[in-house]
């Protein structure tokens, strides 16, 4: 199988080729070339409908690609669907889990779908405290949970994986300013840990914070791509508007 | 692994669902109503078997007692009921009664037990209307519908229970949110609706066994393990299809208020309106004769006979040469005039009772080639043959019944029509009646069609949910 080297010079764990999708006569995304590294956060912007999540949903394989290829450390996610779900951990906009159960049991139950049943409960519960989870609420039913607590299970999740990709759907929309940087600095500790991060946002602020790499969306064409490294807040703010308005 | 996880994440969250197990323990006490039921039934029917074979006993006791001591001297206590004449010995005071004992799993299926005879009175006087009057003569599809029982609550209320567990197990996760993570997880819907839906198939047709063998552990059903076996199959396959009808349902990927309404038109369609349907066809295609038209010529035929006894007993000569040369020559002889009377008397009936037997089979015959349409049918004629309860068997015992009256009339008639006396000397020789009971081998061989329509239907629409299921994703 042939593969990209991502900037980053690592053989790329999440890879698009020309990745499209139609909705009917609607394209929602058109020819996407991405390779994201270990140890890279890939921040994908644009407005509504611009294909950040269809690019998501295409790695996770809940939608089957019109054309080219979504590969997960080199296997098509569409032939490989298990093979490649063994490497992915998801967090989405609104993570929802069982609400009768406590957030221990739901990462118990999460995290032995995901193959790692064999985790103790008393280290469940650690990386639920990692994650950000006052101990005291482990074992409470998750219908008490706010959304920020709710999030914090799902990067629980991932963890518990140890997934070698991350992919995130707006994961800080709709939380505030302090769980957003909680948020953020357990992204940045599974980056360093080598995970590679793609994450659909709005957050400009949080993509240049947060990202190594940014990639500027609209009408399912990634328009452009910028390194964090080298822009400023400012910077990053007026290239996307500039996109938007043309 | 994947399957093991759902099911102890099942098991939670129904521990953790206070409806799910109020409704669970709704059932339970439901079932063992049912069984307590079933097992009151057969304790009665028990009960009158007892009875009846009592007075078999009592009645050929006294009969020989008397029989001896007119032997020793004694003059009958009756003219009229003197055991020595071959109409009072082959009649009312010799009657033998014929039972068909409890079928093998009565309490769970009580099935026609309580609408059909289960013993007759056996004499020379025993015909066509004898089985009528005890016999059902409405559409036999009503005689279906009986006490509630196991199997009422197994054909009616178990496919609502299982409507009710599995009407959204994927549509909830998908409203709830959870699930495009689990679906991100390596695992397929398709297994983990599988594995959801064993869990609670487990439960229910687990609760559903325990109660059956339980109820043939009590009664002592385990003699006739084939049927328990086939009862059992039966149960499995048929709480499995609806299993696998709300699973296709489910797969069809919209919303949990769409998949109750229409796999409630399902239940009502397939339990209730067609089996409705096939009835009321039945009735209408094969109406029955009227049963007021029976009596009255059950009633005509007997003046009519009465009133022509001389000519009558000719006439069964004519028909009976054999019998000539045994009658006396005084034909004013009561005993051979009386049965002469009685035999025009039967064969006018018969051609009453036979058009009613015509028309009857034919909505037996409308039924069977129709069941198919319904699954609740063919489980139901299956769990009652299963429990000995089914009209086949019945069908067998009324029967052996006809052929047992025929060699009891074949009896005495000769010895009535010759004018004999008879005496102790015959008693050891007097016909008794054994019933040839089906076996299970018999019983499979019936029950083979319907069960396996069944698991036609349970393959087909579980094929159909297994294809649908394979196209959900975690973005639907």
């Amino acid at each position: 199988m042939q593969t990209t080297e991502s900037r980053a010079g690592h053989t790329p764990l999440l890879e698009a080729r020309g990745l499209s999708k139609d909705y009917g006569d609607t394209r929602a995304l058109d020819s996407l070339d991405l390779a994201i590294a270990p140890g890279e956060v890939y921040c994908l912007l644009g407005p509504n409908g611009a294909g950040k999540t269809t690019t998501i949903n295409l790695f996770l394989g809940f939608v089957v690609p019109s054309g080219g290829q979504a590969l997960v450390s080199g296997l098509d996610v569409s032939t490989h669907d298990r093979e490649t779900k063994q490497q992915l951990a998801y967090i989405p906009e609104q993570v929802m889990l069982y609400r009768n159960l406590s957030g221990l049991e739901n990462l118990e139950y999460f995290a032995a779908l995901g193959g790692r049943g064999s985790l103790g409960r008393e280290r469940l519960a650690d990386i639920l405290v990692k994650a950000g989870l006052e101990r005291d609420a482990v074992g409470r039913r998750v219908s008490d949970y706010s959304k920020g607590m709710r999030q914090k299970v799902g990067i629980a999740i991932a963890m518990a994986k140890e997934a070698a990709v991350l992919l995130l759907d707006e994961p800080t929309s709709g939380l505030d300013p302090k769980a957003s940087n909680e948020f953020s600095a357990l992204v940045e500790r599974l980056r360093e840990r080598g995970v590679a991060v793609l994450m659909a946002t709005h957050d400009l602020f949080r993509a240049k914070d947060t990202g190594t790499r940014v990639g500027i969306m609209r009408y399912g064409r990634l328009v452009t791509e910028l390194s964090t490294d080298e822009i400023g807040h400012a910077d990053l703010e007026r290239i996307y508007l500039e996109h938007m308005h043309d | 692994m994947a399957a093991r996880t759902v099911l102890r994440n099942e098991w939670r969250l129904l521990m953790a669902d206070r409806a799910l197990r109020i409704v669970l323990g709704l059932f339970a006490v439901l079932l063992l109503y049912a069984l307590a039921n079933g097992v009151v039934w057969l304790r009665f029917q028990e009960r009158i078997v007892e009875t009846v074979q009592t007075g078999n006993a009592e009645r050929a006791s006294a009969i020989e007692q008397e029989l001896a001591a007119i032997a020793n001297g004694a003059e009958p206590a009756s003219r009229f009921s003197d055991p020595r004449d071959p109409y009072v010995l082959g009649g009312g005071r010799g009657t033998h009664t014929a039972v068909l004992t409890p079928g093998p799993l009565t309490a769970l299926a009580v099935g026609q037990s309580d609408l059909l005879p289960y013993y007759y009175d056996v004499n020379i006087y025993t015909n066509e209307s004898s089985f009528q009057q005890n016999g059902e003569v409405e559409n036999p599809l009503n005689l279906m519908v009986g006490r509630f029982d196991l199997a009422f609550v197994v054909i009616y209320l178990l496919p609502l229970l299982v409507l009710a567990l599995g009407y959204n197990v994927l549509s909830e996760e998908r409203e709830q949110g959870t699930l495009a993570l689990t679906l991100s997880q390596p695992v397929s819907a398709r297994g983990v609706v599988v594995a959801k839906l064993a869990f609670r198939a487990l439960l229910v047709v687990g609760m559903v066994l325990a109660a059956s063998l339980l109820g043939t552990l009590v009664t002592g059903g385990f003699g006739s393990p084939g049927r328990v076996l086939l009862w059992c199959a039966a149960v499995v396959i048929y709480a499995l299809f609806w299993f696998v009808l709300a699973a296709w349902v489910n797969s069809l990927r919209r919303s949990s208020a769409w998949n109750a309404t229409v796999l409630v038109g399902a239940w009502l369609v397939l339990v209730v309106v067609l089996p409705a349907t096939i009835n009321i066809a039945s009735g209408l295609l094969h109406p029955l004769p009227s049963r007021v038209q029976m009596v009255t010529a059950q009633r005509e035929a007997s003046n009519d006979a009465v009133n022509r006894r001389s000519e009558l007993l000719a006439r069964y000569l004519e028909d009976h040469p054999e019998m000539a040369e045994g009658v006396v020559a005084d034909v004013t002889f009561s005993g051979a005039l009386a049965w002469a009377a009685t035999d025009a008397v039967n064969r006018r009936l018969e051609e009453v009772t036979g058009e009613h037997d015509a028309r009857r089979a034919e909505q037996i015959a409308l039924v069977r080639r129709y069941r198919f349409l319904s699954p609740a049918l063919l489980a139901q004629e299956v769990l009652v043959d299963a429990a000995g309860t089914g009209d086949a068997r019945y069908a067998g015992f009324q029967s052996q019944v006809r052929a047992f009256a025929e060699r009891w009339r074949g009896f005495f008639v000769p010895a009535i029509l010759a004018g004999e006396q008879m005496d102790a000397s015959v008693l050891p020789d007097l016909p008794r009646f054994s019933l040839a009971d089906e076996g299970s081998g018999d019983v499979a061989r019936r029950a083979a069609v319907p069960l396996a329509v069944l698991g036609g239907l349970l393959v087909l629409v579980g094929a159909a949910a297994g294809a649908g299921l394979g196209r959900v994703r975690g973005a639907d």
